[in-house]
């Protein structure tokens, strides 16, 4: 054993990862600590007389309606977006797992728009929407639909979710590797059983796919709550300081944020805001984490699985 | 793209048979033409917003405003792009854009290798402990961190300068990390045995064994930081005033008549040209993106 510590000296590794810690500490910790101090004041970003306010700021936050608003709009907006990405995504990954002609076009094609800058994405997503020259609204006009205003309330909010949907290509890929990792001998088997098709996704791939699915759940809804990029720039006037811009049905949770901070200068509040939404997603998160014994299929060996897959 | 088809049997392969035997039933039967029908209307779906953009790139802006729309210009409107070039200081941008994201993937694949290193082959007390904290920091949702770090930096002076980007590159990425030390992990031991008979350091071991031989990971980390931050708009928005800023917040901040409304033919074509090298990229280096979407997603 002391033989075996030798080999690795304890400076070593504090050394070699030292980088990390060291930045995280800077970088991530003191920022968040920085944020809850600037919560507890009403600093406006820039004039230095600013005064301790204690906890106003979050006994504000509580009776605020607007933002309550925001946040079940977030809410909504995630529990439509993380069930169709996920969905999609492994309809998507069903589709390309099947023998087709020119297969690695389509699996590029669909990929594709996940690299797409979001800057760039929302330049497309703008022109496809545009009431009088998008084609969106000249397709439908050929069945006979009348143009819709998609980038203005109430449509607004499902241009964004269309704009999400675009992105699912990432999580085909992901959905791909799941599938291809399910070994074919299990499907062949409850097929010779007598099982249908239906019933052989239903009980034996989804199952084996499930830790999978499950982190997917996770990632897909600590990313669907802080969504406020696109939103942003999918006004049709778009700048970082249009944010008033944003019609009032894509106005999620950290728009409200960025408002609160940039446009009505309340830096102190927006920070409140901040650290309230960070212990909901750190809430939320826990709670899945809990919930993941019940529906979450783990082989024997979790450690050696993790190993294996990700290599 | 060539090099990912052969990972998967491609129908029209002629190993494809072989593959079929030895994969038994995988997917029996010829997928039915109705599949083709759904597969063309999704293509439609992900490619028709770049058509629809290269269209409006080439249009004038009474041809753009039409109605009802004219799909194809009369004539190809080359001068959008001289436009989209010279109505602001692109290159300048560009060059902003280049050197922002450059560095920072430089530095953020060379840290998050020694990390990965440190985590993957080498041990001292806390090593469990810390590795946990790096997984859920991967959690906690960057947009958080950035307003207060904007506000932190903005009062030590690191706005308008690219220290943010340096710092955070120096500093090494959760999700990097993750993949070097995977990577390191599954190298065999022997490799290190020799070098340590012969009394060399681990600095040494690191730099001379095992980098050499993560290449496929150093390059997936920088191409991926890359994209990043050549993609990456809220950054740039809050820490870079305009001669600093780089092409992505530039291309939504130009481009206007003297009435201040977006000239979106010329638009359409800054963004064609933005877009330029994140596609080359990825058509040339897809099986990168792959690999390093499957690990991010496998990880659970």
């Amino acid at each position: 054993m002391a033989r075996k510590w030798s080999r690795y000296p304890k400076k070593a590794f504090y050394a070699f990862v030292g980088p990390w810690v060291i930045g995280f500490v800077l970088l991530t910790a003191l920022p968040m600590v920085f944020g809850l101090l600037v919560s507890l004041t009403n600093f406006d970003g820039s004039s230095p007389r600013f005064k301790w306010v204690g906890l106003d700021n979050y006994v504000e936050l509580f009776t605020d309606g607007e933002a309550w608003m925001a946040l079940l709009r977030t809410l909504l907006f995630t529990a439509i977006v993380v069930p169709l990405t996920i969905g999609g995504s492994l309809g998507l990954a069903m589709i390309i797992n099947r023998r087709l002609r020119a297969l690695g076009l389509w699996r590029t094609l669909f990929f594709l728009p996940s690299v797409v800058p979001v800057v760039a994405m929302a330049i497309m997503w703008k022109l496809v929407f545009n009431r009088d020259s998008g084609i969106l609204n000249a397709i439908l006009g050929v069945v006979g639909i009348q143009p819709i205003a998609w980038l203005l309330d109430p449509t607004a909010f499902y241009a964004l979710v269309i704009l999400m949907l675009w992105g699912l290509g990432a999580g085909m890929i992901i959905m791909l590797a799941a599938l291809q990792g399910v070994p074919a001998e299990l499907e062949e088997a409850a097929t010779i059983d007598g099982a249908g098709r239906w019933s052989v996704f239903r009980h034996v791939t989804v199952p084996m796919i499930s830790p999978i699915l499950f982190f997917q759940v996770i990632t897909g809804v600590i990313a669907a709550l802080q969504v406020f990029i696109q939103p942003l720039l999918l006004t049709s006037s778009a700048g970082i300081s249009k944010v008033s811009g944003v019609p009032d049905s894509n106005n999620l949770y950290m728009v409200q944020v960025y408002k609160e901070f940039f446009l009505s200068n309340r830096f102190g509040y927006g920070s409140a805001m901040l650290w309230i939404f960070f212990l909901i997603i750190l809430g939320l998160t826990l709670l899945f984490l809990r919930s993941s014994q019940s529906w979450v299929y783990y082989e024997v060996d979790t450690e050696a699985e993790k190993e294996g897959a990700t290599r | 793209m060539t090099t990912t088809e052969r990972e998967t049997p491609a129908g029209l392969a002629p190993e494809a048979k072989h593959i079929r035997k030895a994969e038994k039933v995988r997917k029996d039967k010829r997928p039915p033409a109705i599949l083709y029908i759904l597969i063309l209307l999704l293509s439609v779906f992900f490619i028709g917003p770049f058509l629809w953009l290269i269209l409006a790139a080439l249009k004038t802006p009474a041809e753009w405003a039409s109605f009802p729309i004219q799909v194809l210009p009369d004539k190809a409107q080359w001068n959008n792009f001289v436009d989209a070039v010279t109505q602001m200081d692109f290159l300048a941008y560009t060059a902003n854009s280049l050197f922002l994201a450059t560095t920072y993937s430089v530095l953020i694949t060379i840290s998050s290798a020694t990390v990965g290193f440190g985590f993957a082959r080498l041990r001292a007390p806390g090593k469990k402990a810390l590795f946990l904290v790096l997984l859920s920091t991967m959690m906690i949702p960057q947009i958080l961190t950035l307003l207060p770090t904007y506000v932190l930096f903005s009062q030590i002076g690191l706005v308008n300068t690219y220290w943010p980007w340096i710092l955070w590159g120096l500093a090494a990425s959760p999700y990097m990390v993750f993949l070097f030390r995977q990577f390191f992990s599954s190298l065999p031991r022997e490799l290190e045995d020799a070098a340590i008979m012969d009394g060399a350091g681990w600095l040494r071991i690191f730099v001379q064994i095992f980098l050499p031989l993560s290449r496929p990971v150093l390059i997936t980390s920088f191409l991926l930081s890359f994209t990043w931050t050549w993609g990456d708009y809220i950054g740039p928005a809050l820490l870079l005033d305009t001669d600093h800023t780089t092409l992505a917040v530039a291309i939504t901040a130009w481009y206007q008549d003297p009435n201040g409304n977006t000239i979106p033919t010329v638009q359409a074509a800054a963004a064609v040209l933005y877009i330029l090298p994140v596609l080359s990229i990825f058509f040339f280096a897809q099986r990168y993106f792959v690999r390093s979407t499957v690990s991010s997603g496998v990880k659970g």
